[in-house]
């Protein structure tokens, strides 16, 4: 190993290649695909909708004010011609969101205004000349896009003179001496990961340029408006003049995307609760990202589509003849449609059952009819629970529970028991009645429809009451404990603290019987409304629930992936000869395991500084081949330059025929 | 324009720069010859750029200045030149130059090729380079060549507009230097006293106060601005920020506030010494020497229920590094970077290691024994700077700190390349590499201490106790 710097290794040609193992029962997974696709396009491009109008609701304040603060920085002010006016939005650490944001805002400021509008990236300003050259790009192919005039000569470059660097912001000149924007807004979208050499570089030549090019910088932050301010050095701040835009949270533009998409009444495929559970925690823990919460959805989405050919019955109208012999195979094999025979059996409707197995066309009516109803049924719970958090949220419940935790909880069919719905009940139970107008008033805007209560009714019930009080004060229920009033009493010697219901007056009695009523009314719709979504026939149809796509395709781990790999390679290998180890997990180092995987098992038992010539010696003592050193000698080499491109192991600076250890198992 | 009615004019729009105009008239006129070469010096904002331009302007000399703050290369700054001078040229004498000559303007040599085809047969012309000691990527050949173009092309003047006098850097003996000197106190005033602003943004109303005429508003104005320049000097700008532009912004940013109580009709304009104490605060923060993109929210609102601010430095407090939440991993990430920053790894096991009996290894921070005690007192740890630390190290004490067991995710990674793209992490090692996880980069947090223990009171984590050494306060 040390006279020699390299071997010609020539493996043995192996008689046998390993037998692949083929799934052979193919049942026609494209069953229906183009109708699949079709019907996941409907179903998706409803949801698009209502997310594009919440995002856009959810800019709309800021945007406004920065679009403001753009028009009046358009106006040239003779007072203070000499700062660039500047916008600072406060858009939080979410910054793979910033693309779509500003996105939004420029077609809002495009719309808006008269200006033109640029957008630069950290990503393609590594400098200043490579910004410069980007922004010139930018700014003159949008001019050809929306330009007739074409045709004139772009400026001083005319007659072959000499010509502007691609980098010269004259060519900006130009295209505004043509296109005479009120003002070029440019936009920094991710500031912070700039150079802020380039940020000062640039901001000096924008200065330096002013007289001649109206310029408004926006940048986006991510941290704060200070921490930005101190980035900059010299005279860039004296440069700057302007205001700070908060954009809104993106846990609560997530919070009102889940209740437009996820909890919204009329959608046709339902998201489970353990998906949402899954992504939202992801959102809190992890990433925070509104686009990412899209993506996880829309997957969701695809990936109900392409994997349930029961998905089929989802489409709008769908008729008899469309639907293939096979969806109603995979109907009959669904849990809850074998629940569901078997309670019919149960209430012995033989009859039935026999037609629900034998004859697709009958089977297809009931699908049909149950699909509807159980539509109705979750869409009762959406609105419930909407109803339920306008309730607390008017009786101002503390904790504050956010709209989609309610959700969930109703979706995974433990809302009736929860004591979150026991305690809302209770202090509906003792309102007083200047709340209960309240939240009269503000129960109006949840959907009317699916919802019995007749809210008006209370209402001027209500009033009639309120006008007949005397008393200024609210009225108060007997539950209310204000009504109460404790007296204490010596009696032999022992104090007895005894709770006493204070006289109520006529007013009050009839008010409880009001509110008595009115909190049965309600105990009972959410009883019966809050059933188990997954209780329903035909919920694996109507509710998209598994984590595991989401899992694999978003939350991947590479690192985890790679070390299982290595540790225990029967985990991924399958064969016979390395998982006999018996004990569970921990496989033994055995010869027959690669070679690779062999020596990163010495390796984890090693410090962080390895011998090399010791690695050696229990490499071959496990997987040695006393008759050929050379093979075995190749193979660790190999297995050892495999764990050096893996960056696992770096030589060592310290001593010479060591190797230092990078990376620990489990992190 | 005759010579004596250009100095006046210059001498009336531009105080205190009698002898650096009437040197530039000497070597620039239109009938006498001018020098070939000139470096013009001075300090920021000592009126270097405006006073040149607006003679030369004024003089009918022909000529054109090229800025270098706006060449982004040497090439950059030979090719506008060439475009500069024909331009100028083109106005000069009416009719356009045909150009197509000029197209390429590659290195010194074409310039110079460029400079004597144009100016053949032309009259004189002054070419200036304002901010060339500042010029990106100059080679290192320009100036000396620029130097040596006066004497090659007979009609051509050149001015050097620098900083600091070039006495080597042109390698030529002998050239004129005309020095523009930082303006002292009694100069800034009169410089600034020039053009007062208003003490009443809308006047008041003549039936109320028939007698104050615009004249004595005027008046008025100047008064006070002049007596409020003197102690803006005095009291902030002396010490720092000396310069015209600094000093004025100062002034600018100060005056409002000061003169408030004038405009509420508490004081009169002429009662200087009352208004100065009642005043006083503006002058003993630091707030208004120092450049803000977003003006300081006047401090209106806080006087106004007859409270004076009590700490002007206030708004120093407030200063966040971050104003919206972070997810829950990545502000543990972030806790675990600062402690792999600024405890040494050998203590790691001490304090990190998970026992057993599942005991959190907390040091108390006025523990007797351990790593801290010495004879000397040492400086805390969190004073120093960080240093760098691997990623498994970092991943390692993230770990830890969390309770249960985290998965391995990708996400992780992402948050990581997230916050070093917010700079609050910052990548020292390995940047040879592009893989920006890479097992051998290292490390560095780009945040303090104060911020950190916030962040970790928000998790439930006093970061204190996992420092080595503790933090006192
Ligand atoms: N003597 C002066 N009188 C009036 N204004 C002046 C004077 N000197 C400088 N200024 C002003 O100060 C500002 C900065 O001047 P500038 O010529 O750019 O300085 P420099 O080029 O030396 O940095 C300009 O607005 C200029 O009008
Ligand atoms: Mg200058």
């Amino acid at each position: 190993m040390e006279h020699q710097r390299c071997y010609i290794y020539s493996p043995l040609e192996s008689e046998v290649r390993p037998s692949k193992r083929q799934r052979t029962n193919i049942v026609q997974p494209q069953n229906l695909l183009a109708e699949r696709l079709q019907t996941f396009r409907e179903a998706w491009s409803h949801q698009e909708k209502q997310i594009q109008t919440t995002l856009e609701n959810a800019d709309r304040t800021t945007q406004e004010k920065i679009l403001d603060f753009i028009k009046v920085a358009a106006q040239p002010d003779p007072e203070d011609s000499t700062t660039i006016p500047t916008g600072l939005i406060i858009a939080g650490p979410s910054i793979a969101s910033y693309g779509p944001y500003f996105e939004r805002l420029g077609r809002r400021i495009k719309d808006g205004t008269d200006c033109a509008y640029l957008v630069l990236s950290s990503s393609e300003s590594p400098n200043l000349k490579t910004l410069l050259k980007n922004l010139v790009q930018k700014a003159t192919s949008r001019a050809a896009e929306d330009d007739d005039d074409e045709l004139l000569p772009p400026g001083a470059s005319s007659r072959n003179g000499p010509k502007l660097l691609n980098f010269d912001l004259g060519h900006l000149q130009g295209w505004q001496k043509r296109n005479r924007a009120q003002s070029i807004v440019i936009a920094i979208q991710d500031s912070e990961a700039f150079d802020s050499n380039v940020l000062v570089e640039m901001i000096d030549l924008f200065h330096s340029w002013l007289d001649r090019l109206p310029f408004v910088l926006l940048f986006g932050i991510a941290t704060s408006a200070e921490s930005f301010e101190d980035r900059l050095s010299g005279n860039s701040l004296r440069y700057l003049k302007g205001q700070k835009f908060d954009v809104t949270q993106s846990d609560e533009i997530i919070e009102k995307l889940f209740s437009a998409t996820i909890a919204s009444a009329h959608v046709s495929l339902r998201i489970g609760p353990n998906f949402s559970r899954r992504i939202l925690d992801r959102q809190k823990d992890h990433v925070q990202n509104v686009q990412d919460f899209l993506d996880s959805l829309k997957y969701a989405y695809m990936a109900h589509f392409y994997a349930n050919c029961t998905s089929i019955f989802l489409k709008d109208g769908i008729s008899f003849t469309h639907s293939s012999p096979d969806a109603f195979e995979a109907v009959r094999n669904l849990p809850s449609f074998r629940r569901w025979v078997e309670d019919k059996l149960d209430s012995l409707e033989t009859q039935e059952i026999r037609k629900l197995l034998d004859s697709d066309r009958y089977l297809f009516d009931k699908i049909s009819q149950q699909l509807r109803s159980s539509q109705q049924v979750l869409s009762a719970i959406n609105i419930a629970v909407a109803f339920l958090s306008n309730v607390r949220e008017s009786l101002q419940i503390t904790p504050s529970v956010p709209l989609s935790s309610l959700w969930i909880r109703a979706a995974s069919g433990e809302m009736v028991e929860s004591p979150l719905l026991r305690e809302t009940m209770l202090s509906i139970k003792k309102i007083p009645s200047n709340k209960f107008l309240h939240l009269l008033s503000s129960l109006r805007n949840v959907q009317e429809d699916h919802f019995s209560l007749e809210l008006d009714t209370y209402r001027t019930e209500l009033e009639e009451l309120v006008k007949n009080s005397t008393d200024s004060a609210p009225l108060r229920s007997q539950h209310d404990v204000r009504n109460d009033s404790l007296r204490t009493t010596v009696v032999a010697q022992k104090v007895l603290l005894s709770k006493h219901k204070a006289a109520l007056s006529e007013q009050d009695k009839a008010y409880s019987e009001l509110v008595g009523r009115f909190h049965d009314e309600i105990q009972d719709y959410f009883n019966t409304t809050f059933v188990d979504p997954q209780e329903l026939f035909l919920s694996e149809i109507l509710i998209y629930d598994p984590k595991l796509p989401h899992i694999e395709v978003f939350q991947p781990k590479p690192r985890f992936a790679i070390e299982r790999a290595l540790s225990t390679p029967h985990d991924y290998l399958g064969c016979n000869c390395c998982g006999s180890s018996g004990r569970d997990g921990e496989a033994a180092l055995s010869a027959t395991q690669p070679a690779t995987a062999l020596l990163y098992q010495l390796y984890l038992e090693s410090g962080s500084l390895i011998n090399v010539s010791d690695l050696w010696s229990a490499f071959n003592a496990i997987g040695g081949d006393e008759d050929s050193e050379s093979k075995t000698m190749a193979l660790f080499q190999r297995a050892l330059a495999e764990l050096k491109y893996l960056g696992l192991v770096k030589p060592s600076r310290k001593k010479v025929d060591h190797v230092a250890k990078m990376m620990w198992k489990g992190l | 324009m005759l010579p004596d009615e250009i100095l006046d004019q210059l001498s009336r729009e531009f105080p205190c720069r009698e002898l650096q105009i009437q040197q530039l008239s000497a070597l620039y006129s239109l009938s006498l010859p001018s020098a070939p070469l000139l470096v013009a010096h001075g300090l920021t904002a000592t009126g270097k750029t405006s006073i040149i331009r607006s003679y030369l302007a004024l003089s009918g000399i022909p000529y054109a200045i090229i800025n270098s703050r706006e060449c982004i290369t040497g090439r950059h700054l030979l090719e506008r030149t060439v475009s500069s001078c024909l331009d100028a040229l083109d106005e000069d004498e009416g009719g356009p130059i045909d150009r197509r000559p000029y197209a390429r303007t590659e290195n010194i040599n074409a310039l110079l090729v460029h400079l004597q085809r144009m100016l053949e047969g032309s009259g004189k012309f002054v070419l200036v380079f304002d901010g060339i000691d500042k010029q990106r990527e100059i080679p290192p050949t320009l100036l000396p060549a620029l130097a040596r173009f006066g004497e090659l092309i007979p009609n051509l003047s050149i001015i050097l507009i620098t900083t600091l006098a070039l006495p080597y850097a042109l390698h030529k003996p002998g050239v004129p230097h005309l020095h523009f000197s930082p303006y002292p106190r009694s100069s800034l005033l009169e410089i600034l006293s020039l053009d007062p602003p208003k003490i009443f943004l809308e006047p008041p109303s003549l039936e109320q106060y028939p007698d104050y005429t615009l004249d004595a508003a005027a008046e008025d104005d100047a008064w006070l601005w002049n007596r409020f320049l003197g102690t803006v000097w005095d009291s902030l700008s002396k010490h720092a920020g000396r310069d015209l532009i600094s000093f004025r912004n100062t002034s600018m940013r100060l005056w409002r506030e000061f003169v408030r109580p004038i405009v509420e009709g508490q004081f009169g304009t002429r009662d200087f010494a009352r208004l100065m104490v009642n005043r006083r605060h503006l002058f003993q923060g630091e707030d208004a020497i120092l450049d803000r993109i977003i003006s300081a929210p006047s401090q209106a609102s806080l006087t106004q229920n007859g409270v004076l601010p009590t700490t002007p430095g206030k708004t120093v407090m407030k200063r966040k590094t971050i104003q919206h939440d972070l997810p829950y991993y990545s502000t543990h990430l972030l806790i675990a970077a600062y402690l792999a920053s600024y405890n040494p790894s050998r203590t790691d096991t001490t304090y990190f290691m998970k026992h057993t009996d599942k005991r959190k290894n907390k040091r108390k921070v006025h523990t007797t024994h351990g790593v801290t005690k010495s004879k000397h007192r040492r400086i805390p740890r969190h004073l120093l700077t960080p240093s760098p630390f691997t990623l498994d190290r970092l991943l390692a004490i993230f770990r830890s700190l969390l309770e249960g067991p985290v998965p391995q995710v990708a996400d992780l990674y992402t948050q990581i390349a997230t916050l070093t793209s917010l700079r609050l992490l910052v990548r020292v090692g390995g940047v040879g590499s592009a893989d920006p996880l890479d097992a051998g980069a290292r490390w560095r947090v780009n945040f303090g201490w104060e911020w950190v223990r916030g962040l970790g009171r928000g998790v439930g984590i006093e970061v204190g106790e996992y420092l080595v050494g503790g933090v006192d306060g």
